[in-house]
């Protein structure tokens, strides 16, 4: 015979309280409960017993019922008993094999893997189908003069960036320099057709680099004219910028980054370490994006450096030295880990080269010479 | 309507229960577990610590209760981000088209600036989308919270709570805040009015105009900041301006601050349940800040204490992976054992105290204030809750889903 033990009860269907006497019946397969305020008592089978998770109170168990067809949000009887009595409390644990089951419906894993497979293809479909398409039809409807103006502020935060203290004070403006590149440019693009009028600035910056930009202009720093060794090898990159302006790539690509920023965080959230996770899924992202772009300025500029006589092995030279300084310092020239790997591009550069008939060099020595001193 | 209730019946006191060990404890291991899952887990951790937090927090004895499940936040998150994958990008995508068109070539730094930041012109498509998500999110943990074995609930209305927010704050902003009452009572209005507990309705009372009183701190640090500058230029004397613009701007702070408490105890004292059951609140300014920055205090040191540990064991596996011999030979890589494998250990070390600073400031920051609040709180009339009967089960729908992927709501 246990001792009287009393609990709270609600019974699920209204907010009244009934202070309930606790027994158990006779073979230990339930509790009764009854009150008073409670017609009949009521009977709560031992096996279907379960206990609230990650309750605060440490001297107080809350159960409920395990009642599977329960139009419950959860697989739970609405009802709730509270007890305080730590010797019921104890038997409980004991009698009770399902005290701390964690029930699922019937049929919330094949929700679980449906939904599952619904939002990864709809990220995929998002990412890699619809906002490509979109950009690349964006970037064929935009009006040119916008697209130029668009390019003019990109150029002037690049050069902020750069650390201009003031707007063009950063662009090399040597007569005879800009004569050399105007001429380069000009031989390069000769009878090709092109869509834009080519605006070619040279920076006065240390960096190795070269960026086309919307509508039509490319920006080349001093640091790229230092290193190379001719005329020839910026020809070649000069050549495969403007396959980036013809192929409209920076407006593409800045409608992409708009379209798709923020939605590979929203898919991982905000967990520690996961700031790192989406940098690093953006890069993969973006280095899948900038790839096919590459391969396809290569093509373009190679056959343009075929059209204007000018010699491969001066972009091979290029793409040779940059794959000499990537494995010096992997992560500094950013900017080239988008694109394919350099020995590949140097090879094709080459294999051009030797089918090349004659060749004459982009610049001859005096002009080579004043684009190098642009910046002076 | 206050003395007429009190006198009414009996009234319950709101306590809370919750202890900053288990909490820790909790908020570390479910966070952990979500490092280990890279972010799954995350649904899971966040019904654990609302299970903990909703059942320390009681009235007469009883608890209250979470009922929500991580499987089914985790479903509901799933069914947000195939909304917001196609949605986001289709609109983020357009609208930044459309910026195109107000660029021109800037001819000064200041044009380039404000052309830079009509980038993030994208930004306005989240912004109604996060106060859809916030109402949805409200209505969920309504729908999952019971007392006494009644559940509460809100009635479907997120999208009309995120069109008045965003004309409130149109509002507000052009009026430079004078009509920031109206916003706070009006936006608590739209909610309250669609709140439910069983069968019975929540009522906003009041007056927008009464939560006036609550911004005197926002005026008087206002005042401060405004009369330095202008006594300080007239009497050319800076120090006047940055010694009234340090008072000033902290006295503005506390001033946000005390706002938010006093609109609360205002609206709190304003609400009604079943046309019956009234509600007071005292939680005091001074204490939440004192509360919070006891926390800060705390974590801080803590803090210290761990990076100092760290910092001692990372020199020492740097040191140990330089070969000293070669430092003495020109030409010879002294780095020859440091390798990316090295610093395995210091990103854990890294990405385990970030975890750590989350589960401190829930169990010593913010936990410490829900309970002064909670333990503020008074129902009257209390009787009247004996004959309020259940509400039917709502159905989870997305379960806090579009906050989860944008990421709103913070801890809990």
């Amino acid at each position: 015979m246990t001792a009287l033990v009393t609990g709270r009860y609600y019974d699920g269907l209204s907010s009244k309280r009934h202070q309930v006497d606790i027994t158990f019946n006779s073979d230990l397969t339930a509790l009764i409960l009854s009150a008073d305020t409670l017609a009949g008592g009521v009977l709560f089978p031992l096996k279907d017993l379960r206990a609230l998770s990650d309750h605060a109170s440490r001297d107080s168990l809350t159960v409920t019922l395990h009642f599977k067809d329960s139009d419950d949000e959860s697989t739970h009887h609405t009802a709730r008993l509270i007890l305080h009595d730590a010797n019921l409390i104890a038997q409980l644990n004991d009698l009770c094999p399902n005290l701390n089951n964690r029930d699922i419906k019937t049929g919330t894993w094949s929700k679980v893997i449906k939904r599952s497979i619904f939002a990864v293809a709809a990220v995929v479909i998002s990412v890699f189908v619809i906002l490509p398409r979109m950009a690349d039809t964006l970037a064929e409807i935009i009006p040119i003069e916008r697209e130029i103006a668009f390019g003019k502020a990109i150029a002037a935060q690049v050069e902020w960036m750069l650390g201009a203290s003031e707007l063009g004070n950063l662009q090399c403006n040597s007569p005879e320099g800009i004569a050399a590149l105007d001429r380069l440019v000009a031989r390069l693009s000769k009878d090709q057709g092109l869509q834009y009028d080519l605006d070619v600035k040279v920076f006065d910056h240390e960096m190795i680099n070269a960026f086309a930009l919307p509508g039509g202009q490319i920006i080349i720093l001093r640091g790229l004219l230092d290193q190379a060794s001719g005329p020839d090898e910026v020809a070649g990159v000069l050549a495969h910028e403007i396959g980036h302006v013809e192929r409209r790539d920076a407006t593409r690509h800045a409608l992409r980054a708009a379209g798709s920023a923020g939605i590979l965080s929203m898919a991982l959230g905000d967990f520690s370490g996961g700031t790192l996770a989406v940098f690093l899924g953006e890069q993969i992202l973006e280095s899948s994006y900038t790839r096919e772009a590459e391969a396809e300025a290569d093509v373009f500029a190679l056959s343009m450096l075929n059209a204007a006589d000018v010699d491969s092995t001066g972009m091979a030279g290029f793409f040779e030295n940059l794959q000499g300084l990537e494995d010096e310092m992997p992560q500094v020239l950013e900017y080239f880990s988008t694109h394919p790997a350099s020995a590949e591009r140097a090879i094709l550069a080459r294999e051009n080269a030797a089918g090349q008939p004659t060749t004459q060099s982009a610049l001859d020595d005096a002009q080579w010479l004043a684009l190098r001193k642009i910046c002076d | 309507m206050g003395t007429q209730m009190e006198n009414a019946g009996k009234s319950i006191a709101g306590t809370y229960q919750g202890e900053g060990g288990p909490l820790f404890k909790l908020a570390m291991v479910t966070s952990l577990l979500t490092l280990v899952t890279l972010g799954i887990y995350r649904f899971w951790a966040k019904t654990r610590i609302r299970k903990y937090i909703w059942s320390s927090a009681s009235g007469d004895g009883d608890s209250f209760e979470y009922t929500g499940t991580g499987l089914e936040k985790f479903l509901g998150f799933l069914v947000a981000i195939v909304i917001l994958a196609i949605y986001l990008g289709i609109v983020q995508m357009g609208l930044f088209y459309f910026g195109l068109n107000l660029f021109a070539e800037p001819t000064t730094e200041a044009e380039m600036l404000a052309q830079m930041a009509a980038f993030y012109i994208s930004f306005f498509a989240v912004l109604p989308l996060i106060f859809f998500a916030q109402y949805r999110s409200r209505r969920y943990k309504l729908a999952r919270t019971r007392w006494r074995g009644v559940r509460f609930g809100a009635e479907k209305g997120a999208w009309g709570y995120a069109f008045r927010k965003i004309g409130h704050m149109i509002l507000t902003g052009l009026t430079l805040g004078i009509l920031l009452p109206r916003q706070t009572f009006l936006l608590e209005k739209y909610v309250t009015n669609r709140s439910w507990y069983g069968t019975e309705k929540f009522e906003q009372g009041g007056r927008w105009s009464g939560l006036y009183p609550a911004m005197k701190h926002i005026f008087i640090g206002l005042v401060i900041l405004i009369a330095g500058i202008i006594i300080g230029a007239v009497l050319q004397t800076p120090a006047i301006t940055v010694i009234s613009g340090i008072v000033g701007y902290i006295w503005l702070l506390v001033g946000i601050v005390s706002y938010r408490v006093n609109a609360f105890i205002y609206l709190t004292a304003h609400k009604e349940l079943a046309n019956a059951i009234g509600f007071t609140a005292a939680p005091r300014t001074g204490q939440i800040i004192k509360l919070y920055f006891i926390g800060a205090l705390l974590i801080g040191l803590i803090l210290t204490g761990i990076t100092f540990v760290i910092g001692m064991a990372a020199a020492a596996i740097f040191a140990g992976s330089i070969d000293l011999a070669a430092l003495e030979q020109p030409g010879a890589d002294p780095f020859t054992e440091f390798n990316v494998a090295t610093l395995i250990p210091v990103g854990i070390a890294y990405v385990v105290t970030l975890a750590m600073v989350g589960a401190m400031s829930l169990a010593l920051i913010i936990q410490p204030i829900i309970r002064h609040v909670i333990g503020s709180i008074t129902i009257h009339n209390a009787d009247a809750l004996d004959r309020i009967g259940q509400r039917d089960s709502a159905e989870g729908v997305d379960a806090d889903g579009f906050a989860d992927a944008l990421d709103i709501g913070g801890a809990i």
